[in-house]
């Protein structure tokens, strides 16, 4: 009979459920790790792809025009850049909607939209799929992290259900409880780009099923403020940044490499 | 009949300005070529001596033919734009005028002189219809050297400018448009009047006249007083004009600023108002926004922001 | 007839309107308060048609509250003049539009900043250091010109102030008998004695 409250996202089970959303929940946690911590003068996003096969042709693999492969890490607007995790075809919809919603916000105020405001504008939308009917909700979670005058950067995390929260650091996707206790056990207030950069990229290497990291698995972000403007500057890390940066950070994959070629 | 009358009568500005001319020496052209009399139509006949347009009724053909009044899209366009002023201080008269004339919207001319030296005891101010104002005050300078022949003494500015204003009442109606500051020092010291085309003559210590005269008010007002030194009336007249020029699209181009004192007056300077704008009489400019530069409203907490953005 | 002033200074913005309510050669009312306050940090002066300032007025202020209860946050000067900005557009295009002109003054308690705008009924927006509606205009804005400084006291922004409306009350025929004077700066909205 649990049927009976499966298949419409509208209807309460008699334990007051509402499966559709919690299958939705589910379905992120198989997902891919998204990874967001916030600095004293920036944020830092990661998120892990989860790679489908050999044979996909990642040659033309599309560059977004300010980075980035755009799987998981897209640019929302000029002071906000999120991380998905959930179906892919969703987050890109999801996407779509909240770069809409900020063009809309700046046509009418002629600023960038606060951060919280896009938050809560998704979320308007995915608490609507959970209501009416003959509607799946979507299942995405995402990372949102952002800068405004008012709170200065802020990072924040949104659910199928259309709940959202605002961390210092957080994580949604596969794992997501390992990497929570690790940054949990890591994280400081006041942390500097400069460390937590290091601490992204640490838990992301121990969180992520393979051992060995590369821009072909991994997106990078960082969201701080250009020292001239003091206006927020986006950076979506392009695959031969991001190996770089694990270069530099010493979690290159040269070693694993190195025995391939030897082997 | 009436024409061989009034050729020997012995008033009307028509005659005088024969015997001006007689005087001068000057008889190679006939009063006919001033439009005096001619045959101009009805209204000269029968009634002495105005020099009125040999048009049935001048006054409808200036308004049928001029942007006078009502009509604003019509041909012929009259001077209107202008910004000029004139006051008195301990130490003379300050003159100060724009260059600029209009036709529309078109600038018809940067280099227009709106001040006219009547002699070289006497200024008077352009504003209006630029004809009527040069011929009407070159004409007062007539007179005014006729006076001192006659007299043997200056006319006062308070004279001259009587005698201006009563001659364009005379016309009144006509379509003669004039704002004029005669201005000017005589016995009783350094003295404004203000005369127009309407028939007001008003004396005072501070004028200014034309589309941009509220502009230069706002700045003159404000800096004005009567111990102003010589130097800080010729600031004020100039910064005043420069206000105008600025803010009334009808005003600009140049300043003249003119000065007169017990000897007569001196022409201090042409200034123009863009250099004005950007470095003034003494490297200083006068626009706003360079005057203003680097500074800021903003007001931000005492305790220094340690921010160290980093990539 | 109506006039306003508005000027900004070190950390503030003053903004005075006269008080005159008048119909046809009479006046009607002698302290009628033009400037509406949006927000804790948000003030509007405004002039125009009779009965459709107010009714503007109003609906700004009631969207501007509105604003701040549905978000988080307060509008700041920028997007507050935005969007009414917007909204001024909007009517002009509508059956029947509001002819209202603004000043609008603000203080950015996010950036520290004051914010003055001037805006006409037609739309038009600027944002400017010191500002008037009305007859005032011409004869404040070359004196402005001349004195206004952007870092001036609250003192000094208040004598620059004395100086238009003595000077409107010297020279124009019309010229109103009282005005009301409001500033804005970090610790809010207040008005004056002047």
């Amino acid at each position: 009979m649990a049927r009976r409250y499966d298949s419409r996202t509208t209807i309460f089970s008699p334990e007051g459920r509402l499966y559709q959303i919690e299958y939705a929940m589910e379905a992120i946690s198989h997902a891919g790790t998204v990874l967001g911590v916030l600095a004293k003068d920036g944020i830092v996003l990661a998120a892990e792809k989860k790679v489908t096969g050999k044979l996909l042709d990642l040659s033309s693999a599309k560059q977004g025009g300010y980075g980035g492969s755009g799987e998981k890490i897209f640019l929302l607007n000029s002071n906000v850049v999120a991380g998905v995790a959930g179906i892919t075809a969703d987050a890109n919809s999801l996407v779509n909607y909240a770069r809409q919603a900020a063009q809309r916000h700046l046509y009418l105020y002629n600023e960038d939209i606060p951060v919280e405001l896009l938050a809560q504008r998704l979320c308007d939308l995915k608490q609507g799929y959970t209501q009416y009917g003959g509607l799946r909700p979507f299942g995405v979670s995402l990372l949102y992290a952002g800068y405004d005058p008012h709170y200065h950067f802020q990072l924040y995390h949104s659910d199928p259900s259309g709940n959202y929260s605002g961390w210092k650091a957080t994580c949604i996707g596969a794992n997501n409880g390992t990497a929570q206790s690790l940054l949990k056990q890591e994280y400081k207030d006041d942390i500097t780009m400069e460390d937590a950069i290091g601490l992204v990229l640490r838990v992301m290497s121990k969180t992520m099923d393979s051992t060995t990291l590369g821009s072909e698995k991994l997106e990078f972000a960082t969201l701080t403020l250009d020292p001239a403007t003091k206006t927020p500057k986006a950076k979506v890390y392009r695959p031969a940044e991001v190996d770089a940066l694990l270069e530099k950070q010493g979690l290159g994959k040269k070693d694993e490499d190195t025995e391939m070629r030897a082997t | 009949m009436n024409s061989f009358v009034s050729r020997f009568a012995s008033t009307g500005h028509d005659v005088e300005l024969r015997k001006a001319r007689e005087a001068f020496g000057d008889e190679d052209e006939s009063l006919e070529m001033w439009g005096s009399q001619a045959g101009f139509g009805p209204l000269s006949k029968g009634v002495p001596s105005f020099s009125v347009p040999a048009v049935p009724d001048p006054s409808a053909f200036l308004r049928l033919h001029t942007d006078d009044h009502a009509d604003p899209s019509c041909r012929i366009k009259i001077k209107h734009g202008t910004t000029t002023l004139a006051f008195r201080f301990r130490g003379g008269v300050i003159v100060a005028v724009d260059s600029r004339a209009t036709a529309g919207s078109y600038i018809a001319s940067g280099t227009v002189k709106k001040v006219i030296e009547i002699n070289p005891y006497l200024l008077g101010t352009m504003a209006g219809g630029a004809a009527d104002c040069q011929y009407w005050e070159t004409y007062l300078g007539i007179q005014c050297r006729l006076h001192e022949l006659r007299n043997r003494e200056r006319i006062s500015v308070s004279a001259a400018s009587k005698y201006l204003s009563n001659l364009v009442y005379s016309y009144k109606g006509m379509g003669l448009s004039m704002g004029t500051m005669i201005c000017g020092w005589d016995k009783t010291g350094p003295a404004v009047f203000y005369v127009d085309s309407d028939g007001t003559r008003l004396k005072g210590d501070v004028f200014s006249v034309g589309s941009g005269s509220t502009f230069a008010y706002g700045v003159l007002d404000q800096g004005y007083h009567w111990d102003l030194t010589d130097e800080e009336a010729q600031e004020l007249g100039r910064r005043s004009i420069y206000a105008a020029g600025h803010r009334d699209a009808y005003s600009g181009n140049t300043i003249n600023l003119y000065h007169v004192k017990e000897d007569g007056w001196k022409f201090i300077g042409n200034y123009d108002v863009s250099e004005m704008h950007y470095e003034g009489p003494a490297g200083v400019g006068y626009g706003y926004e360079i005057r203003t530069a680097g500074k800021s409203s903003a007001n931000p907490p005492p305790e220094p922001e340690s921010q160290t953005a980093q990539t | 007839m109506d006039i306003s002033f508005a000027l900004t200074g070190k950390g503030y913005v003053i903004v005075a309107a006269d008080t005159t309510a008048a119909h046809s050669i009479i006046k009607v009312k002698l302290d009628e308060d033009k400037i509406k306050t949006l927000s804790p940090h948000l003030l509007m002066a405004y002039t125009g048609e009779p009965g459709d300032t107010v009714q503007f007025a109003e609906y700004i202020e009631r969207n501007i509250r509105l604003y701040q209860i549905r978000n988080i946050y307060a509008l700041r000067p920028p997007s507050a003049a935005s969007w009414i900005r917007r909204s001024l557009a909007d009517s002009l295009r509508s059956r029947k539009p509001y002819s209202v002109n603004l000043l609008l003054g603000g203080y950015d308690t996010s950036t520290h900043t004051p914010h003055l705008y001037w805006i006409d009924y037609l739309g038009t927006l600027a944002s400017v250091p010191f500002a008037a509606h009305g007859y005032g205009s011409y004869f404040a804005l070359s004196l402005l010109d001349r004195y206004h400084d952007p870092e001036a006291s609250l003192e000094e922004g208040l004598a620059t102030l004395r100086r238009c409306i003595d000077e409107v009350s010297k020279r124009l025929i019309v010229s109103p008998g009282k005005y009301k004077v409001k500033v804005v700066d970090k610790d809010g909205v207040r008005e004056l004695d002047f």
